[in-house]
């Protein structure tokens, strides 16, 4: 029988949210952002999903990025949230919440039902 | 070692898959300079980080020039250079030897076969490039076309579909070589905005003297294998 990975629909669904989330946080670097996600016990992501989404969500107007050089080492290609991002955070964290509420009324549902 | 040479077969294969999705330089710059960055920070294989180089491409949905651009500058002047070689390679021989230039159709025809193989390439660009197969059947079949064409050759008047004055031809043909050979060279020298940058270091990717050199070559290839076709003729007379 087959079986459904829920743990990897959930996290394709839910990581444009997490990773704007993160952003929110101050500019960074796409390392960084998979250790803050890794760190706060999202499922471990790799940079060939975490980039193309990167790539959608700046095509979208909600994350931008900049190349920043030091004398230190080669440049770093940092990316931040734009306003349109954070007020589209707001409706994800808002369509999120309504989701879960629904997912919690069907929960309480079957364990009412003897 | 192994490693590095693993990894940098990856990212010749990314390049190549980006370029053949006509995505412009810089956004290819940006993509491989992102991924050497995220590498050098996990230390993990290119493979390993981003998938198969094609399918992390095709992921990445970077914009794309239209194809009929490539087509309009690329292989079109190629098309004509190769024509007018081909021509060039037809009225030599009469000429040097003072001779009519007899043409038949199935010489025709087979002369066209390059022509027309390089005209449809667009259609299956992918696969030549994929496939070393195919490239090697399409070097065979042009190159037996080539011969088949001198077999089928009349060689008198009588057996000819067409007999020409093979000078004007031949004029005609070198002209066209060296004026699409000098063009090219003179495109080819113009700094161009669709090099592959590296936004980490903003140097270009591949472009040494090695690279201008090949570029160089292959700009003047039609016109340095016609002098040789020259040279041969000349001898054998």
């Amino acid at each position: 029988m087959h079986e459904i990975d829920w743990q990897q629909e959930l996290t394709r669904a839910a990581l444009p949210h997490a990773v704007l989330a993160v952003l929110t946080n101050g500019e960074m670097h796409g390392y960084a952002m998979l250790e803050v996600l890794s760190s706060r016990g999202f499922p471990k992501i790799k940079g060939g999903t975490l980039y193309p989404l990167l790539k959608r969500l700046e095509d979208q107007g909600l994350v931008g990025h900049e190349w920043q050089h030091d004398t230190a080492g080669p440049g770093r290609k940092q990316f931040t949230i734009t306003e349109h991002g954070r007020r589209e955070l707001a409706r994800a964290a808002n369509a999120w919440s309504q989701m879960d509420e629904v997912l919690k009324n069907f929960r309480a549902d079957r364990q009412e039902t003897p | 070692m192994m490693h590095e040479t693993t990894d940098k077969k990856w990212f010749d294969e990314l390049v190549l898959e980006l370029r053949l999705r006509q995505v412009h330089g810089s956004a290819i710059g940006d993509t491989v300079a992102s991924a050497h960055e995220l590498l050098a920070d996990t230390g993990q294989r290119a493979e390993e980080a981003f998938g198969p180089a094609r399918v992390y491409a095709a992921a990445l949905e970077l914009p794309s020039a239209p194809q009929h651009e490539w087509v309009r500058r690329a292989l079109w002047p190629s098309l004509l250079g190769l024509l007018a070689f081909l021509l060039f390679n037809q009225a030599v021989v009469s000429a040097v030897r003072s001779e009519q230039m007899l043409v038949s159709p199935a010489q025709l025809a087979l002369v066209a076969t390059p022509v027309v193989l390089i005209a449809l390439l667009p259609l299956y660009l992918t696969a030549v490039i994929r496939r070393i197969w195919v490239l090697i059947a399409l070097s065979a079949i042009c190159a037996l076309a080539g011969l088949l064409s001198g077999v089928v050759a009349p060689t008198t008047p009588a057996g000819a579909w067409l007999a020409i004055d093979p000078l004007p031809w031949l004029i005609g043909s070198a002209l066209t070589m060296v004026v699409l050979s000098t063009m090219n060279t003179i495109r080819s020298l113009r700094p161009n905005n669709d090099d592959i940058l590296d936004p980490r270091s903003t140097t270009t990717h591949s472009n040494g003297t090695g690279t201008k050199v090949v570029v160089l070559i292959t700009n003047w290839l039609f016109p340095i294998l016609a002098l040789a076709m020259l040279g041969l003729a000349l001898s054998f007379r």
